[in-house]
């Protein structure tokens, strides 16, 4: 038998003012199982919390109502007072007298009774209370970063300095990403790689970082504080133990042409390459497609001249089991290329090149050392032109949103272009300059007064060859839409940024939901940017949207110390608040019968399948399962089952039905 | 059907399956179930227009799963049944050979629910006339003479549940109304509690029903409840473009699309 | 004769429409005292059965509200929610259940006067329709229950 307190709250006299709380308490001291009720002035206050806590020692509560403002305030107040009398918490409920009822109705009878009512309600849902316990989870205190660009490396950073591991895996050869191919970085024009190698020599030599480079995720299993990832260690065919990174067999190799990643197209490598000579790890990888010895069984030259015997040519790729406790996603963005562009060639005009072409024609270490270039005849580019926008911002090419970046690199490219080609007229064809960081719209007014890059505002309608020269044809929209039309010597596109190809196929792995761009989703635009809706797993940089390096940095800073404070604790604990799938005795199991339509209702992927094996271990029958680490506790498994095997601590079926029939009894 | 009987005897007889689900005659000029263990029992099979009873109520039933591997002789509606069943995991290739039985009476033998799948996505799910114009009527009504029909039809229901055991897509061995903790669904025969009772179902069987008419002609008083469940399938069609069974489980109620469109919410 | 004052029974969502009817009260904006509140931690956990069993044991109306499309603090709980209610209440409507008395709203947690304009509305309009007195006479048990733990 139920033995409930009720405590009627005046709360000074925002309750009292237009609710008799005299009369509800009264009232509800007549209920069957209510033992204990009174009504007072502040029961939030310290006299007020210590008549709560004397009352469930004196009289053995067993349940306790407290009927004063939103639970949304002061639950926690409530609940922490009843564990300090030796109540579970979890058997405190509050009606909600204020928020609700007396700052919302006008003095009366009515409001009293609704007041009386509001109370009823909880009191037969108390009934059904369970005691609760908070659920523990253990975490390993280790942590995988997939993705080793600017975001990847800093994460990677920040937690090995808390002094936890990291394990940082990279699908390329070398870390670095996209920044390492960069030739300055704006605002400041500093050297990209200069900025960046220092970073990634920490990375390697970090005691507190393991890193697997030619590496990509194989599959994930398990739950925050709990994932099993398998990594898929890509064979490059090389003893790196061996190997001292000497080089000579990338100087030796015959097969030199293959267009360099690296370079964007616009280089050559060989078939045993490193992407570039700062590479870290400093070792290099066969690329099997374009290998002599791989395609026709013949050359080998490299093991030939590989003074320490590194070479292994029949190595395979090699699957490593890890397990860590944190995820962070560092995956990074792409670009459009111009064969997405019809009215700018589909990619046929060699001299029409995108945005990090430019940088590596531009980067001292490029395929033309700095020099700008056209792509076509080398000659030196007198009229260069910079096209804005090149799909983004465009919802008919299904690239509605902005890629941020492209305004400043713009900006950069045409100042650098100015600087290395004296006498060279550039043009910038664009809809608006968006320059929002700091000392942004500071360079690009430089670039337009100090170094006489001209800017057209309006957009490219296209660009065909004519006499070996790429005729632009243009407008200016604040000349009346005078149109434009440019001979120019190289058209370079700020083509949108977009997510890297098998990003949708990793998110599948990962659990994690991403947006219809495939950029993946965080758990809240404004306040959870770096956290996903899969505990555990957390974003840095633009694999979430197109950012510039300070952001990515910031977010990847942000996202280790969610890890780090993850790992703050040997176990987490969450609120018991959660689904769970009823069990009973055998033969029955369960009253669940394994239809598993719960499984794909679950926002967070949190019902599993847990089969039910007898004495002999053969498989008796396969039910549901709800995973305490994952479940957030919102409900949905619960209204769609219907056997209604599966229920939510806190808002049983039980106290649901309570509730509601309480409520229209005597109303 | 001699096709049918001489492949149910090969399956028994090489104890590839152990029953085989099918018709036969029973009293009067009606058929029944029948479940083939013997091989001399094959002869006891029967197929024709008679024969409309939905089979795959059975295959959930533990005392014909506890025989082991079975084979069933599947018309349309069946194989439906059959591949809805599989999708949520109650039925697979392991434990359940489908004999089809195709519209036009001829056997084909499945070698996997695949194939199943395959040959039932062929044919939409079709109301015939006479059901449409029953609802047609029913949509012409004002909701007050809907009330009093629906109240009226139900009020001599007694809750015998037959429309339940008939229904191969009621398998939960604790249904709903079994719970009485809190007693959602009244047990005796009472005018809201019948009307509640098949609410309840027709909600359950919301992206699972295909419109087989088993509930209906299970019913001793001939209540027309599977108009409630073709009511369903009609409005899953005009909001959501309709379902089909589907082994992907791509469940009509338990998925959802970010622009479902409704027109009453505030 | 006393004006016929309906009886509402709102379903709610803990984290919009709860709140939102907290700024409704922080804001000291009245409305109708007819509604009794029940808290769901999501409306993807709002059951069927309850609105029926609200009706059933004398409710005249009911308001159902949750987090708007794509703001659910369970991510999707409220896309579940929103498809099952399309359904159910076609199926009400078939069977003759006045689904003009079952409103449904997406109330946020900062409107806290959409919540007092929802609440004003229900009241008015179910005075208008009155007393749900067709489902009240069916609903008549034998013996009445009396539920207490």
């Amino acid at each position: 038998m139920s033995k409930i307190g009720v405590f009627v709250c005046h709360c000074g006299e925002n309750i009292s003012a237009t609710v008799d709380c005299a009369k509800v308490a009264e009232t509800a001291g007549n209920y069957d199982g209510v033992t204990f009720s009174v009504d007072y002035k502040y029961m939030c206050s310290d006299p007020g919390q210590n008549l709560i806590k004397s009352a469930i020692k004196d009289k053995g509560l067993t349940g306790v109502v407290v009927a004063s403002c939103s639970p949304r305030m002061h639950e926690p107040t409530f609940r922490k007072a009843c564990a300090e009398a030796g109540l579970n918490p979890f058997m405190c409920e509050m009606a909600n007298l204020r928020e609700h009822c007396s700052w919302v109705h006008e003095k009366g009878e009515a409001t009293t009774e609704k007041a009386i009512d509001l109370v009823r309600i909880l009191v037969e849902k108390v009934k059904y209370n369970h005691s609760l316990n908070e659920i523990k989870v253990p975490v390993t205190k280790t942590a995988l970063v997939i993705g080793g660009g600017i975001a990847g490396i800093q994460a990677s950073l920040d937690i090995a300095n808390t002094g936890h591991k990291v394990i940082l895996i990279e699908k390329d050869p070398s870390i670095g990403g996209h920044m390492s191919q960069l030739s300055e970085t704006f605002p400041t024009l500093d050297c990209s790689q200069c900025i960046l190698t220092p970073r990634m020599v920490e990375v390697a030599q970090h005691p507190n970082i393991t890193l697997y480079t030619y590496a990509e995720l194989e599959s994930l299993e398990g739950f925050i504080g709990n994932f099993k990832a398998k990594i898929r260690k890509k064979s490059k065919s090389l003893d790196e133990k061996l190997c001292t990174g000497c080089g000579l067999c990338t100087t030796k190799c015959p097969v030199k042409k293959i267009p360099s990643e690296f370079n964007e197209g616009l280089g050559k490598r060989t078939a045993i390459y490193v992407p570039f000579p700062q590479t870290v790890p400093n070792k290099p990888v066969i690329d099997r497609k374009n290998c002599t010895y791989y395609i026709k069984g013949k050359c080998k030259v490299c093991e030939i001249v590989c003074p320490t015997g590194a070479i292994r040519f029949d190595q395979e790729d090699e699957i490593v089991e890890l397990e860590v406790g944190a995820i962070v996603i560092a995956t990074g963005f792409t670009v459009k290329q111009p064969d997405f562009f019809p009215e700018y060639g589909y990619g046929k005009y060699a001299d029409v090149i995108t945005g990090l072409q430019f940088e590596r024609l531009a980067s001292a270490s490029g395929p033309t050392l700095g020099e700008i270039r056209r792509p076509s005849d080398g000659k030196v580019p007198e009229k260069i032109v910079f096209l804005a926008c090149a799909g983004s911002r465009d919802p008919a090419k299904g690239i509605p949103y902005c890629s941020k970046i492209c305004c400043m690199y713009i900006a950069k490219h045409a100042m650098l272009y100015q600087h290395k080609v004296h006498g060279g007229k550039s043009y910038v064809f664009y809809m608006d300059i968006r320059a929002g960081g700091k000392q942004y719209e500071e360079f690009v007014r430089r670039a337009i007064e100090d170094d006489g890059v001209n800017y057209v505002r309006g957009r490219v309608s296209r660009i065909y060859e004519k006499n070996g020269k790429l005729i632009v044809n243009g407008v200016d929209t604040l000349l009346n839409a005078m149109p434009v039309e440019i001979e120019a010597d190289m058209v370079v596109l700020a083509t949108a940024g977009v997510a890297n190809e098998g990003a949708e196929e990793l998110a599948q792995k990962l659990h994690i939901s991403y947006d219809p761009y495939k950029f993946f989703a965080e758990a809240h635009p404004k306040l959870k940017p770096v956290e996903t809706n899969t505990a555990g797993i957390f974003l840095a940089g633009a694999c979430q949207a197109p950012r510039d390096i300070p952001e990515s940095v910031a977010m990847a800073s942000g996202a280790a110390v969610k890890v780090a404070g993850l790992f703050s604790q040997d176990e987490l604990t969450r609120e018991p608040i959660i689904a769970v799938v009823n069990r009973q005795a055998p033969p029955v199991y369960s009253s669940c019968v394994g239809c598993f339509l719960c499984v794909s209702a679950c926002p967070y992927q949190a019902i599993e399948k847990e089969e039910i094996k007898n004495r002999n271990g053969e498989v008796v029958k396969s039910i549901a399962k709800v995973n305490p680490g994952l479940c957030q506790g919102c409900g949905t498994c619960v209204a769609f089952c219907r056997t209604k095997s599966i229920d939510i601590q806190g808002y049983t079926h039980e106290q649901m039905y309570s509730e509601v029939m309480a409520l229209l009894n005597e109303y | 059907m001699v096709d049918l009987i001489k492949r149910a005897k090969e399956l028994i007889g090489t104890s590839a399956v152990k029953v085989v689900i099918g018709y036969e005659q029973g009293t009067g000029n009606k058929t029944r179930a029948v479940f083939v263990e013997k091989a001399e029992d094959a002869d006891k099979l029967i197929f024709d227009s008679r024969c409309v009873q939905n089979l795959a109520a059975y295959v959930t039933k533990k005392e014909v799963r506890e025989k082991g591997k079975m084979a069933i002789a599947a018309t349309l509606p069946v194989m439906r049944s059959i591949i809805q069943l599989a999708s949520e995991f109650q039925v697979n290739d392991k434990n359940l050979l489908v004999l089809g039985i195709t519209p036009d009476s001829k056997l084909v033998e499945f070698a996997s629910l695949v194939e199943v799948e395959t040959f039932v996505h062929q044919y939409q799910i079709e109301i015939d006339e006479r059901n449409r114009e029953m609802l047609g009527k029913l949509e012409k009504m004002t909701r007050e003479e809907r009330w009093k029909f629906w109240i009226d039809e139900l009020a001599p229901c007694f809750k015998c549940y037959a429309c339940r055991a008939a229904c191969p897509m009621c398998y939960c061995h604790r249904c709903t109304v079994d719970f009485n903790q809190p007693q959602w669904i009244p047990v005796p025969s009472h005018e809201l509690g019948n009307l509640e009772w098949h609410l309840m179902r027709a909600i359950h069987l919301t992206g699972r029903c295909i419109d087989c008419d088993a509930c209906y002609n299970a019913c001793p008083l001939s209540i027309p409840i599977n108009l409630l469940t073709k009511k369903m399938l009609l409005d899953a069609k005009e909001h959501f473009g309709g379902y089909q069974p589907s082994l992907k489980g791509d469940h009509l109620m338990s998925t959802y699309k970010p622009d479902d469109k409704e027109n009453f919410i505030q | 004769m006393a004006e016929f004052e309906p009886k509402i029974v709102a379903f709610v969502c803990n984290w919009c429409t709860y709140a939102g009817a907290d700024l409704t009260g922080t804001s000291r904006i009245k409305y109708a005292s007819n509604v009794r509140i029940v808290r769901f931690p999501c409306t993807g956990r709002i059951d069927y059965m309850l609105l029926l069993k609200a009706f059933d044991e004398g409710a005249d109306g009911i308001i159902v509200s949750g987090c708007h499309p794509n703001d659910c603090h369970y991510t999707s709980g409220n896309f579940h929610a929103r498809r099952r209610w399309i359904m159910f209440r076609s199926l009400c409507d078939f069977t003759g259940i006045d689904t003009e008395r079952i409103k449904f709203s997406w109330v946020s947690a900062a409107e806290g006067a959409k919540w007092a304009d929802i609440v004003n509305a229900t009241v008015s309009s179910i005075r208008e329709l009155g007393p749900y007195t067709e489902y009240k006479k069916v609903a008549k048990y034998p013996e009445k229950e009396v539920t207490h733990g």
